[in-house]
């Protein structure tokens, strides 16, 4: 059983995080390892498995990255190792500037209106990006899972540029 | 997780940390990056006109030991020529850094950059 199939929703990309969230919770009340506590050893085992399994499940599908690669490599696709490199030179080209924007945000006479900018074009790059995946991942052939798949690994650097926001957010203004 | 000695060195002390005009044909630009930590590598190498490697220049965004990584690699290369550079292997970066086996990606990203840039530097004077 997938884990779309788990939470009895179809495979897509969209998902009805609500909807997800209500599954869930019905689904992880139901093989609670509390219900087996009189049950046999082999039965308390399954429902610590089975409990287990749903969270994999709904921590994987609740975020868009990983979900994405789910349904990519359900389908199939030779998903190239993490740790392999990434050479498409313009991509990483443009990531470079990114990180330099996000690097002169501390030296921003208005620290407040740099960082904002920074977010704004991170998260319209992102969302653009995301689109695209999306839409390759329902067009669903070989080539268009491909191309999703080399999205999701540009998508995975924004997400790493996302978290040094964040961390330099909290710097900035946490005191 | 403790960095050895020598990564603390080059994550403090950064040698050969710049730019050079991608623009000029005597430059070669590798630019690699990993998705699984998002780590950005930019390796430039001035060559000479018999081959030789003139300087180093390198720019990271990455942890400790992606730094310490293409820090080294800017030493090693100077001097060599374009064929000894590509025979670093990222088990000897590893090796000299101590890398503990989960930072092990950082050296083959380092070893990645450098043939990024023969490669750019070949495509540069096959014009």
């Amino acid at each position: 059983m997938n884990y779309f199939q788990l939470f009895g929703i179809e495979a897509s990309f969209d998902v009805d995080l609500q909807n997800l969230s209500s599954n869930y919770q019905a689904l992880q009340k139901a093989a609670h390892p509390d219900k087996f506590a009189h049950a046999s050893e082999q039965d308390q085992r399954i429902a610590v498995q089975k409990s287990a399994q749903i969270n994999d499940a709904y921590q994987t599908l609740k975020q868009p990255l990983p979900r994405a690669e789910y349904i990519l490599v359900q389908r199939g696709v030779d998903m190239p190792n993490e740790q392999h490199s990434f050479s498409d030179t313009g991509f990483l080209l443009h990531q470079m500037e990114l990180r330099e924007m996000l690097e002169d945000v501390k030296l921003a006479s208005d620290a407040d209106a740099a960082l904002l900018e920074v977010q704004q074009v991170l998260s319209s790059e992102y969302l653009q990006l995301t689109q695209l995946m999306r839409a390759q991942i329902s067009e669903n052939n070989s080539a268009s899972n491909n191309a999703a798949c080399d999205n999701l690994r540009k998508l995975k650097f924004y997400q790493k540029l996302n978290i040094e926001v964040d961390r330099l957010e909290d710097a900035l203004f946490d005191d | 997780m403790a960095y050895s000695e020598k990564v603390i060195d080059h994550y403090e002390n950064p040698r050969n940390v710049g730019s050079m005009d991608k623009n000029d044909p005597t430059v070669a630009t590798g630019m690699v990056g990993a998705p699984a930590c998002g780590d950005v590598m930019r390796l430039q190498l001035k060559i000479s006109a018999d081959g030789i490697i003139e300087d180093a220049k390198f720019k990271t965004y990455g942890c400790g030991s992606a730094i310490a990584s293409s820090s080294l690699v800017t030493e090693w290369v100077k001097g060599k020529s374009i064929e000894e550079a590509g025979k670093i292997k990222n088990t000897d970066i590893a090796e000299e850094l101590a890398l503990p086996p989960v930072k092990i990606h950082c050296s083959i990203l380092a070893e990645d950059a450098i043939k990024a840039a023969i490669e750019d530097y070949k495509s540069k004077q096959g014009k």
